[in-house]
């Protein structure tokens, strides 16, 4: 990484240095430095296996790093801070708890007043499309809708930091579709630091501001890629030609290594 | 869901199957010696009569006193320390294999051992009711709590919750279908354990009715209180079987 890309930026949220996990002999990823803007999307890409969602996890308090910091708005991560939220693959609803308690549980646990949640439940709801729907259970929605009440439970407490752990690979390719387009159309509601790991390259380029390639053994930032693309983004965008160059840049980057270890496996 | 017609003919079949086993209970009756079995209707007639003169009664609250007390402590203390085995991992591989002897052991082989302990009363034949539900608590309680998906208790820390809003947002009310499960069990097996209790222990409720009726050839009484207990053992895993049910509304209709 050049010493420019180095120097702090003054809008950084987020500041990752020197980052390193290892399990036991196992070294996950190592030496990660990464910068997160106060209304910037980072999608991070790689192969399974190379520690993006680790990363996350690390980003979010849920495990300690092995060596280096990470600092949210100056302070050091050492179990999860206030004001991150995390939206998971496995959507990860309470089944017990209907839409609106799902929704209200982060806010209840950071101790806003009830009369405040109940008024501020209901235009989540709204936001992410799910009204009427407020007292089923999370087994009586689709797997699309349960992501919506899970990005609204994560929206819910106004966070700085929007950590989204491969949301919509658990979706159908539709609804995963519509999905994308309702975040980037929240998003541009409220934006915020957002982190958003994928292990779809199209999604990727056209969520993020940048595209982080993690990569290797262990994994490091293998490069980042800066997506000039116009704001906002839209299903236009998937039709433009600089987005099709920007993901077979990114494909490329990717796929050399899966490449090596195809050849390596026919040998 | 159930709709409202269905529902209908489901008490309808219920009613019309009851119906017809007292029918058929009449008539081997009136082919059999009436000191062997007493039919249904004098059975009736027996049960209302030791109800009008208190017999009953005072036989069925003594009884309860016994086993609610038993049951009771089961439940509260099956619970609570299910909950903390699920969560201590070093107190449950400890504990493990006992639990798990304790289960499998027939607890009527630990009454003579309760008598000469603590004699006779009212407290031995409710640490019987007690022995006899509560390993069934605390068994399903530990095994539907560690069914706890860890991505939950992930969901929790990273929303910042303690230990305590651990406990009162994911691990209790998740955990409490499968306890219920295994109260249902408990409530079942403990009146088991009162009947015994009653028989082996000091005579007392329910459990000296059946024993005097056989003594005294009183083959009504004898039919009448084992059918007393019948229904309440039936009534009170009705009571647990729609308390499953409302706790666990969602898991859905899938399961």
């Amino acid at each position: 990484m050049s010493t420019a890309e180095r120097a702090l930026r003054a809008d950084a949220r987020i500041r990752i240095r020197e980052l390193g996990k290892h399990y036991g002999p196992l070294e996950v990823f190592r030496d990660v430095n990464l910068e997160v803007g106060d209304r910037e999307i980072v999608s991070i890409v790689g192969p399974s296996g190379c520690g993006k969602t680790t990363l996350l996890r690390c980003i979010d308090g849920l495990i300690p790093a092995s060596s280096g910091t990470i600092e949210i708005e100056g302070e050091k991560v050492t179990s999860p801070l206030p004001g991150i939220a995390m939206v998971f693959q496995h959507f990860g609803l309470f089944p017990w708890k209907t839409v609106f308690a799902n929704i209200a549980y982060g806010l209840k646990l950071a101790g806003v007043p009830k009369a405040e949640i109940d008024a501020r439940v209901p235009r989540f709801i709204k936001l992410v499309g799910l009204n009427g729907f407020e007292h089923a259970y999370p087994y009586q929605l689709s797997g699309g809708m349960q992501q919506r009440c899970g990005l609204a439970r994560a929206l819910a407490i106004e966070p700085r930091v929007l950590l989204m752990d491969e949301p919509f690979a658990a979706v159908d390719a539709q609804t995963r579709e519509i999905l994308q387009f309702e975040l980037l159309r929240i998003w541009q509601l409220r934006p915020t630091s957002m982190v958003f790991v994928t292990h779809s390259i199209e999604e990727a380029v056209l969520m993020g501001h940048r595209v982080v390639v993690l990569k290797g053994r262990p994994a490091g930032v293998f490069e980042t890629i800066a997506v000039d693309l116009p704001h906002p983004r839209t299903r236009a965008t998937l039709s433009y030609p600089r987005f099709s160059a920007l993901r077979e840049h990114v494909w490329t980057t990717l796929m050399d290594e899966a490449r090596a270890a195809e050849l390596l496996l026919q040998r | 869901m159930l709709t409202r017609a269905s529902r209908w003919s489901r008490w309808a079949i219920s009613l019309l199957a009851l119906a017809l086993g007292a029918l058929l209970w009449q008539a081997v009756a009136s082919r059999t010696n009436p000191a062997f079995l007493s039919s249904f209707t004098a059975t009736a007639a027996r049960i209302a009569e030791l109800a009008a003169n208190g017999v009953l009664t005072d036989a069925l609250r003594s009884s309860l006193a016994v086993y609610l007390t038993g049951l009771s402590a089961a439940i509260v203390i099956g619970v609570t320390i299910g909950l903390v085995l699920a969560r201590v991992r070093l107190l449950r591989v400890a504990l493990e294999s006992y639990i798990m002897l304790l289960y499998a052991t027939p607890m009527v082989a630990l009454i003579p051992f309760i008598m000469s302990m603590m004699g006779f009363g009212f407290a031995p034949k409710a640490l019987v009711v007690f022995l006899f539900a509560f390993f069934s608590v605390l068994y399903n309680t530990i095994e539907g709590a560690r069914s706890l998906k860890p991505e939950m208790l992930e969901v929790a820390y990273s929303f910042r919750s303690g230990e305590w809003g651990v406990w009162r947002d994911v691990l209790v009310p998740y955990t409490l279908p499968f306890a219920l499960t295994g109260i249902r069990q408990g409530i079942g097996r403990g009146l088991v354990g009162l009947v015994a209790g009653e028989f082996f222990l000091s005579g007392s409720g329910i459990g000296l009715l059946i024993m005097q009726s056989e003594r005294d050839f009183d083959v009504p009484a004898l039919y009448g209180s084992i059918v007393v207990i019948a229904v309440l053992g039936a009534a009170l895993m009705g009571v647990g079987r729609m308390l499953e049910n409302r706790f666990a509304a969602w898991r859905g209709l899938a399961r």
